[in-house]
């Protein structure tokens, strides 16, 4: 990333996505009922056919759930978000807020908390750059029986950039990660580098 | 005579920000810091009469700093301002004796109700 953007661009991408990360676990917290250590999260913007290499190795001995999001705002700002979860810590938090464990309600749970973090994450995002974002309902796009790196594949075809956000989120007595990536068009880059460098003039 | 104040966050972009939220009527002399360890380092070598200090950084994060200062006895006001807004983390730094807990991004009204309010203008 550090080709695309110039250090003080980056370290305001990064500044106002830590401020959303913030937003975005509160309200997770809050469904959870318990307190969320929250990380830094480490961005890089990549090229969307570079994505399904990236995270094959990460989820390709687990299963794991892909849940998709598309965003609408003004300006032409757009995009599709995912949320990517391995299956194995996400038993453990479905019998922790009562879903039962059989395989639908851990999915209806997912989409519960990608909707969360979509949203709450976006809209923090956008409040800060002064626009304002609707959303598609979330849907599951691949569970245990079908191949990440394929369904990633099928999604990342539709969009030449991806920013990906790696979320680590450790919960008290569990640990629960989850990769979001927002997938935008090539145009975006210039669209961001814009924002930010106009963030950047008013300080 | 002007208020030594350090803004420490890892953030250029959240330390301007902080500058800018300051009222013209607030004089003070202004230090920063990158992260936590450089805080300190100022906190012990110098007089500093107010920290604005951001919880998630890297080194030391300022929850580190806030056990540091009362461990040591520093003298200073600690604003905190951050991201993390989960009221368990407020109640963690009120206790670690933090006058104030500020969402980021930082609104100026809100900063200047905090300064009137411990007579810091």
């Amino acid at each position: 990333m550090s080709t695309v953007f110039s250090e003080e661009q980056r370290d305001c991408l990064q500044e106002l996505i830590n401020v959303a990360m913030g937003l975005a676990s509160d309200k997770l917290a809050r469904f959870l009922n318990t307190f969320v250590h929250l990380q830094v999260p480490a961005i890089e913007l990549v090229s969307s056919a570079q994505i399904p290499a990236q995270f094959e190795a990460r989820y390709s001995n687990t299963e794991a759930a892909l849940v998709s999001q598309g965003f609408l705002g003004n300006d032409g700002l757009r995009g599709e978000a995912i949320v990517l979860y391995q299956l194995d810590n996400a038993h453990r938090i479905a019998a922790l807020l009562g879903y039962d464990t059989d395989s639908a309600s851990e999915l209806e749970m997912l989409t519960d908390i990608s909707s969360i973090l979509t949203t709450t994450f976006l809209n923090g995002l956008a409040d800060q750059i002064d626009n304002a974002l609707s959303y598609s309902a979330p849907r599951v796009l691949s569970s245990r029986q079908t191949n990440v790196s394929q369904a990633l594949q099928e999604t990342a075809f539709h969009w030449e950039l991806a920013l990906k956000v790696d979320i680590s989120y450790q919960l008290i007595d569990h640990s629960f990660n989850c990769d979001m990536l927002l997938l935008i068009p090539g145009e975006a880059v210039s669209n961001i580098q814009h924002i930010l460098d106009r963030i950047l003039e008013e300080y | 005579m002007a208020l030594p104040v350090l803004i420490c966050d890892d953030s250029l972009l959240a330390r301007k920000q902080v500058r800018k939220s300051l009222p013209e009527s607030f004089d003070a002399d202004i230090l920063t810091a990158g992260n936590g360890v450089e805080a300190l380092a100022i906190l012990r070598s110098q007089e500093i009469g107010l920290v604005f200090l951001d919880l998630t950084m890297p080194e030391l994060d300022g929850i580190g700093v806030l056990e540091a200062i009362k461990q040591e006895g520093l003298d200073c006001f600690v604003i905190v301002i951050s991201a993390d807004i989960q009221p368990e983390m407020q109640k963690r730094v009120t206790e670690l004796g933090a006058l104030a807990f500020v969402h980021k991004p930082v609104n100026p009204e809100k900063l200047v109700v905090i300064l009137k309010q411990y007579g810091l203008i």
